[in-house]
């Protein structure tokens, strides 16, 4: 009996131990189950607020590279049916996953400015922001040639040669293409016409850009009274200043010309003899370059679509040669004849919740 | 001979279970040490690192807002940079001005011999983090290059090339050091 008793005092010492130590374990393993658990549940927002906030900066940025430039932001703010205080004011075209809605920023109208209220979600997160989005201040070209329409296959026979650097080093290059269409298809249109188009390895890639407002371009032309095409004068013969020139209809270049400045052509510009140019050239016809025939130009060159709407032709077909090349100065001049469209950009922005 | 065996069985007995029972707790003491050594360290660990994240995250909320400038007034983004001291301006209600006491001023305070890092809003100074043992702030321009800056900060012409702000923080509170290193880029263009 006493055996018995004092074996059962032992194991039910042992018992007791085993207890202990069981519950002071599971009070450890408890304690740090708990702090981990916190960590991950913060972990997680932290990981949804942020992925949300990328959402939503991306969605500013993917809503700025949309925006039409151009010189203030009166047709997004009167939305599509152009008319003040109806529903569609300020109706924003942004990406999926977010939306926007724009309006006029307080203060002055000058400079140019709206103000962006951006609603972005993100798997289980979700951001406000509100950005001002301004003009650029300083005139620029998405790049050397920039067209309304992809370049038509073949549409370079001859040769197309493109730089984009600058002598300027201060001013970055600049990419050879830029039209309404992805990048990935101006890669392609490149790769596809060969030989005959020879970007510089200082020329980036080809990127996608909005249309440039060439009637709109044309139509503050004829109201700052601009001169004709008599700017351009023989090559050989003195040098012209830089002008403002706007052709009426097609234009033809016959013989060497030479000119600067700012050349708006409404129609086409055929080229059969040879043109070299400094500054921006616009022909809202397109461009054709007959066999041995040249143009040249320093600065950008920005094409406009030819045919009737719905009904495109090439805007470009380059059977003799052309040479473009960057050059920032040329296009501030050309901006000083006529204040050209600028691209919208970030002007600040903050988080609202 | 069996009465005296048994008695020196059972003291070995005693002996034996003794030293198996001081095993056996010094084991549990052992594991049980460990483990809340191991739960200290955790906690001390996660609570550095949610400071450092929050100190980050406002800093982070700051600097993307500074220069925010509806009315085109002319608000200058940064308006003091010294490697230990930020000031950031906005104007959030769009009325022209920056209001020196209300959070449309923030500044950020390295104060290593307090070992804290503070943020400023108006007038009111709110310690972000304790146990600071190391803390700057960096500039950098445009291409990513870091702004050298004098003992008396940025003077005006190069505090409007900043175009990101970085801070380098290190604390501890309890245990190991965390280090942070992060880089915000102003929203503004310039």
């Amino acid at each position: 009996m006493r055996r018995r008793a004092r074996a059962g005092s032992e194991r039910g010492a042992a018992l007791a131990a085993a207890l202990v130590a069981l519950a002071v374990s599971a009070a450890l393993v408890a304690g740090l189950a708990d702090v981990v658990r916190t960590e991950i549940i913060l972990a997680r927002e932290r990981r949804a607020m942020v992925e949300a906030l990328a959402a939503a900066d991306a969605c500013i940025a993917q809503s700025l590279t949309a925006l039409p430039v151009g010189w203030d932001f009166e047709p997004l703010l009167l939305g599509p049916d152009g008319a003040r205080s109806t529903p569609d004011d300020g109706t924003l075209a942004t990406p999926t996953g977010c939306s926007g809605h724009a309006a006029r920023a307080p203060g002055t109208p000058d400079p140019p400015r709206v103000l962006l209220a951006i609603d972005a979600l993100a798997g289980e997160g979700r951001r406000l922001l509100e950005a001002i989005i301004g003009r650029d201040p300083a005139p620029a070209s998405p790049a050397l040639l920039w067209t309304t329409l992809p370049p038509f296959p073949d549409a370079v026979t001859g040769m197309m040669v493109l730089e984009g650097a600058d002598v300027d080093p201060e001013a970055p290059d600049l990419p050879g293409l830029a039209a309404p269409t992805t990048p990935t298809e101006l890669d392609a249109w490149v790769a596809a016409e060969g030989p005959h188009v020879a970007p510089s390895p200082r020329t980036p890639a080809p990127v996608q850009a909005p249309l440039p407002p060439l009637s709109a371009l044309a139509t503050r032309a004829e109201a700052a009274r601009p001169a004709g095409a008599e700017v351009l004068v023989s090559q050989g013969t003195p040098p012209s200043p830089p002008a403002l020139a706007l052709v009426r209809g097609d234009l033809v270049i016959s013989d060497a010309r030479q000119g600067s400045g700012l050349l708006l052509v409404e129609g086409a510009l055929d080229i059969r003899g040879s043109l070299d140019f400094t500054g921006l050239v616009v022909a809202a016809g397109g461009l054709r370059i007959a066999e041995g025939a040249a143009l040249g130009v320093v600065g950008a060159l920005w094409l406009g679509e030819p045919g009737a709407p719905g009904a495109p032709v090439a805007p470009l077909a380059v059977a003799g040669r052309l040479a473009l090349r960057q050059s920032r100065a040329a296009i501030v001049t050309a901006d000083g004849l006529l204040a050209l469209p600028r691209r919208a950009v970030l002007r600040g922005l903050r988080d609202v919740g | 001979m069996r009465s005296g065996a048994q008695r020196g069985t059972a003291l070995l007995e005693q002996l034996v279970g003794t030293m198996l029972a001081l095993l056996v707790l010094g084991t549990l003491v052992a594991v049980v040490g460990t483990g809340s050594g191991l739960l200290v360290a955790v906690a001390a660990r996660g609570e550095t690192e949610d400071t450092v994240q929050l100190a980050v995250e406002a800093l982070t909320f700051d600097v993307r807002r500074a220069g925010y400038d509806p009315a085109a007034a002319g608000v200058p983004a940064v308006s003091e940079a010294r490697t230990d001291r930020l000031t950031l301006a906005a104007d959030l209600n769009g009325d022209g001005t920056v209001a020196a006491s209300s959070e449309e001023t923030t500044a950020y305070v390295c104060a290593l011999p307090a070992q804290q890092l503070s943020r400023i809003i108006g007038r009111q100074s709110l310690p972000l983090a304790g146990g600071v043992l190391a803390c700057g702030f960096r500039y950098l321009d445009a291409t990513g290059t870091p702004l050298a800056v004098p003992p008396a900060g940025l003077d005006v012409p190069d505090r409007s090339r900043i175009r990101a702000v970085g801070l380098d923080l290190t604390l501890r509170l309890r245990g190991t050091p965390t280090t942070r290193r992060v880089v915000v880029a102003l929203r503004t263009s310039p």
